[in-house]
């Protein structure tokens, strides 16, 4: 039952046909798992946290840095130092009151993302390494949790949801992660602050339409956006059959630490190494 | 044949957005992608008429390509 201040505060969530009062109290039952505290976890955070989702959990085991700001908006000046999940925490407490946020002060590997996850109902993929991107979305697969994928880069993004049998996962389309050093980082290459604000909000909006089952979530479409041009590019995309998580003769039944290290994120590892 | 061949983002560099190019029948994206000096490991998406195919897939006069570098950061 929602409190008189919530039918307030929701108000314009309950007016929606598609929501009404019943989503609204299926979105503060929810439990959403974001992985990651940075570019695009901050939109996702602030408004999956605004519109009412009741349990928030983040994993990110970074501190915040100066030159995290220009696109982080979840951290502000103050919090450069801290751990971005207790600033994230503080943030979102500060919006709404309602939600519940769980952090986990740590990065999420092979042997802790079972346990995390399936705490969940729904996975958001804020990573900024295809190691780890690779990671969550087989455990996604295995914990037959929904994925919703975000990916930034200098000035353009990527968005679906990947939800096998339903359309395919993100080994379909992409089977192996690129060799080490064929893809610079963001600290290499640069992304526009702005960018994952817009690719993270696509993906708070597919988040909540999963939870609400309302909708055409991006499922067989993965949406490629330029924000020079300002060109959204919609690509249809297929289940492989061969696919060695979701396919017909899965290799990838369990998650090992040591498939995931083949290449690092040069972000994470210079990030690191400032640290030290 | 005549192929519309679009590139997104670093793929641009020292290249075109779109151009309209002649290849001849038989052509697969990998020879495209050969032609205009692209190695292989920077095509992370491949896209014929809006569909994600394989880079060994033959290309039809008339076709729009759209070629993708790998996109991971967050």
């Amino acid at each position: 039952m929602l409190t008189n201040d919530q039918i307030i505060r929701y108000s314009r969530h309950i007016l929606l046909p598609e929501m009404g009062g019943k989503g609204q109290e299926k979105l503060l039952s929810s439990k959403v798992l974001l992985i990651g505290a940075g570019g695009l976890g901050s939109p996702v955070a602030l408004y999956l946290a605004a519109a009412g989702v009741g349990t928030l959990g983040i994993v990110d085991g970074d501190h915040v840095d100066l030159s995290n700001l220009q696109r982080q908006v979840i951290h502000a000046t103050p919090d450069i130092g801290r751990l971005k999940v207790d600033s994230a925490r503080e943030t979102i407490a500060q919006i709404n009151p309602d939600v519940r946020v769980v952090t986990y002060p740590e990065y999420i590997t092979a042997t802790n993302i079972g346990g995390i996850l399936s705490e969940y109902d729904l996975v958001v993929d804020g990573c900024d390494n295809f190691a780890t991107r690779y990671l969550v979305s087989d455990a996604a697969v295995i914990y037959k949790k929904p994925y919703v994928y975000g990916s930034i880069l200098r000035l353009d993004g990527q968005a679906a949801v990947f939800n096998p049998p339903q359309g395919p996962c993100y080994r379909c389309i992409f089977p192996e992660a690129p060799p080490p050093g064929a893809v610079p980082s963001c600290q290499e290459a640069g992304v526009l602050g702005v960018l994952p604000g817009l690719l993270g909000v696509i993906q708070a909006t597919e988040a909540l339409k999963m939870l609400l089952g309302i909708g055409e979530p991006l499922i067989g479409r993965l949406l490629l956006v330029d924000a020079l041009y300002m060109e959204f590019t919609e690509a249809k995309v297929a289940r492989n059959k061969n696919c060695p998580v979701c396919g017909e003769n899965p290799t990838i039944t369990e998650l090992r630490d040591e498939n995931y290290r083949q290449e690092t994120c040069n972000t994470e590892l210079d990030e690191t190494e400032e640290e030290k | 044949m005549q192929v519309t061949v679009k590139l997104f983002a670093t793929l641009r560099t020292n290249r075109f957005k779109v151009k309209v190019l002649d290849y001849s029948s038989g052509t697969t994206i990998l020879d495209v992608a050969r032609d205009l000096d692209i190695p292989k490991e920077e095509l992370a998406l491949t896209l014929v008429n809006g569909i994600s195919v394989e880079v060994d897939h033959e290309i039809r006069d008339g076709d729009t390509l759209s070629l993708f570098p790998p996109v991971g950061g967050g």
